[in-house]
């Protein structure tokens, strides 16, 4: 089932465009991987998904991004409630620097979602425990997060996003600032997650794209080369540039 | 002299560059840039020079001195009275003595000039001959493998070191002459009266002629400082109750909200009030902003006086300002934008982004801020002195005049003073006092800013 279904969606920096329509279907409950050289818009896109390019104030973005039959680029989109729909995993683990607890509940708090200090617990507790990190946390909730292990941190940022519960989680290269162990955990959380929800997620790593996603959409200067299956990305893909890119002979 | 020895040494400057550029031509490779080889021999002229220079300004008013009045040895005068002969005679030879010239005095204002003018060409000989053997000798030094870098770099190192020992040695040397007065004062007034006394009254100090004996008693009473610092701070607080809502709220305009050109102009348009001379605020304050107020609280029916603790407040408070909005400005822009967007994916708005994570992470450096605004307060003068008054009322009426440590340490040293009187005195004891009290607030400030460098890192 599609879940996103974005249509001639063009990106412009001030005059420089950085994407050119883009025309992408995800698919629900699955993980879909983003990949390309640097610069090439891949970033971009997934940061239209929840319009976080409305935080920079050059960026101007044209076309349709359908979720649950709503164009969120339409006026009447509140982006408050979008975000909380559609989660979004940076590429550096970014905990705010409160306790670990607090981080968790932030989102809880600012939506109104738990009415006791023990829903919250609650929320706190399930939250922790998807994103695997509750076991090594569960003694010390409030102390900063920001004490963690790189890994650890970004887990608690996952953590933190799915506390909300969206519908939608986005990661910005989520595994590009650790070490290959936590880099493993991570995979092993995505593969879980996407039982709940729908997983986006942009790489540079292409065993990582092979290895955690259904599906993949290569990306180069701002264009959508070819998307489809990773599997028939990564073993018969149509394009050469494609080709050249995943054999490693440019990017 | 001084402006030759300078010129020397740009010239000296200029061969030393010279002889490298010869060294380079003959096809020998250098081991410094040929400009250090004419800083090298520049300072080995002008340094030699300088330090002979004021080592001899330094000693030759005493040497000459010692010589007049050796022909005064013997005589049974005093100290005193050898220092008004010398007096005289240096006048004398200005052609500036009024008094009645005796030949003793003339003989010895013929000799004083004498000796001044052996010592002027001496000094001028002996220079110039430093000059000459050191550049000399430099400039034989100077060859294609000789060490001029090093030297040069030492000299900057040295240069440098003794600046920042200028600026230490200066605050030493003020805490050290507040030290021994303050002390002197608590030898009259006893410390527990100057703490915890309740009447400021020093006016009552002049009624005393110098030549009575110094009786501590009739100085009790006088010197109870609570009034005046409880005025010091209740204005502070007055200026922070305006200076924090405001400087802070336009602080976080400029760094969350004002587009990049409103920055650009307002951030130094409310910097412009930093650069005010608070004369300039203090004339305000007691010329407009006092009878505006006395006016209002006439027309409520209150009574308010024209120079009012609030009118010195709020102005200093608006003198604050700036320091607060720039600082907390600064403080919340060097807030990571990852943790901004960490918020907004979260699905924050703007504002509740800023209450609950900006602000916390910039708390330290607001704190910081607020503190360095806070020592501001209670260092200022002018301001209190124009639009307070000066009678130190204990009050906590914001409509009343009262007066601070600051205003007092004005009041007690204008005009004539005596060194040694308890009432001169004082004012080393109010400013060893306030010293203490900006101190302890800018460690304060310091520590809070400094764990909130390592805050996020």
């Amino acid at each position: 089932m599609i879940k996103i279904n974005s249509k001639n969606v063009d990106v412009y920096y001030g005059k420089k465009q950085a994407l050119f329509n883009i025309n992408l279907d995800i698919e629900e409950n699955q993980v879909t991987a983003l990949i390309g050289p640097s610069g090439c818009g891949k970033s971009t896109f997934l940061r239209c998904l929840n319009r976080m390019n409305d935080v920079i104030d050059i960026c101007r973005v044209k076309g349709q991004i359908i979720i649950n039959d709503f164009d969120i680029n339409d006026k009447s989109c509140d982006v408050v409630r979008l975000r909380e729909k559609i989660g979004m995993v940076f590429q550096k683990p970014n905990p705010f620097p409160k306790t670990i607890y607090e981080n968790i509940s932030y989102g809880p708090t600012i939506h109104g979602m738990a009415q006791s200090k023990n829903e919250m617990d609650e929320i706190v507790e399930t939250s922790l425990k998807k994103a695997a990190l509750w076991e090594e946390v569960k003694d010390r909730l409030h102390e900063p997060g920001t004490g963690l292990s790189g890994g650890q941190q970004q887990r608690l940022c996952i953590a933190r996003a799915i506390s909300v519960k969206p519908e939608v989680i986005l990661m910005d290269e989520p595994c590009s600032a650790l070490d290959p162990i936590a880099t493993a955990q991570i995979e092993e959380l995505i593969d879980e997650l996407k039982k709940d929800h729908t997983i986006i997620i942009v790489t540079h790593s292409m065993a990582q794209a092979a290895r955690v996603s259904q599906n993949t959409g290569f990306f180069h200067l701002g264009e959508l080369i070819e998307h489809g299956s990773t599997d028939k990305i990564f073993k018969n893909p149509e394009n050469k540039k494609t080709q050249d890119y995943i054999t490693g002979r440019f990017g | 002299m001084f402006t030759f020895i300078v010129l020397l040494g740009f010239t000296s400057y200029y061969f030393g560059r010279r002889k490298a550029y010869t060294i380079q031509s003959t096809n020998k490779r250098l081991t410094a840039l040929p400009q250090f080889y004419g800083y090298y021999l520049a300072i080995w002229c002008a340094i030699p020079a300088f330090i002979i220079f004021s080592l001899w300004a330094i000693f030759e008013p005493t040497i000459v001195k010692l010589l007049i009045l050796s022909d005064y040895s013997n005589q049974g005068y005093l100290d005193d009275e050898l220092n008004l002969i010398y007096e005289k005679t240096k006048a004398l030879s200005r052609g500036q003595f009024t008094g009645e010239i005796t030949p003793f005095i003339e003989a010895s204002a013929e000799k004083y000039l004498s000796l001044r003018s052996i010592a002027q060409s001496s000094k001028a000989v002996i220079v110039l001959s430093i000059i000459i053997a050191s550049v000399a000798y430099a400039y034989k030094k100077i060859s294609s493998n000789s060490k001029t870098r090093e030297p040069v770099e030492k000299f900057l190192k040295a240069v440098l070191f003794t600046a920042s020992l200028a600026a230490i040695l200066t605050t030493v040397g003020i805490v050290f002459s507040l030290i021994f007065q303050t002390i002197d004062f608590f030898k009259v007034i006893p410390l527990f009266d100057f703490v915890f006394g309740t009447h400021w009254y020093p006016a009552k100090a002049f009624v005393r002629d110098s030549s009575e004996a110094l009786d501590p008693t009739m100085y009790s009473d006088t010197f109870g400082a609570v009034p005046i610092f409880a005025g010091t701070f209740f204005i502070a607080f007055i200026a922070m109750c305006v200076a924090i809502p405001i400087g802070l709220m336009s602080g976080i305009y400029l760094a969350e909200y004002a587009s990049v050109k409103v920055r650009q102009y307002a951030k130094p348009l409310i910097e412009i009030l930093a650069g005010i001379p608070t004369v300039v605020y203090g004339f305000f304050a007691a010329l407009t902003v006092g009878p505006f107020l006395k006016e209002i609280g006439n027309s409520m029916g209150l009574d308010v006086s024209a120079e009012s603790a609030l009118a010195a407040g709020g102005v200093m408070g608006i003198m604050i300002i700036p320091f607060i909005s720039s600082l907390s400005d600064d403080v919340i822009t060097s807030v990571p934008q990852s943790l901004r967007d960490g918020s907004y994916a979260m699905g924050a708005t703007k504002s509740e982004t800023i209450k609950k994570v900006i602000f916390p992470a910039a708390l330290p450096g607001i704190v910081g801020s607020i503190l360095l605004g806070v020592s501001r307060a209670i260092g200022e003068t002018m301001i209190v002195v124009m639009a307070s008054g000066l009678a130190a009322n204990l009050t906590i009426n914001p409509l009343e005049s009262t007066s601070t440590i600051t205003a007092q340490i004005v009041v007690i040293l204008i005009g004539d003073q005596a060194f040694g009187d308890p009432k001169t005195q004082a004012a080393f004891a109010l400013g060893m006092s306030l010293f203490l009290v900006t101190l302890c607030l800018n460690i304060v400030a310091l520590r809070v800013v400094k764990k909130y460098r390592e805050k996020y890192e």
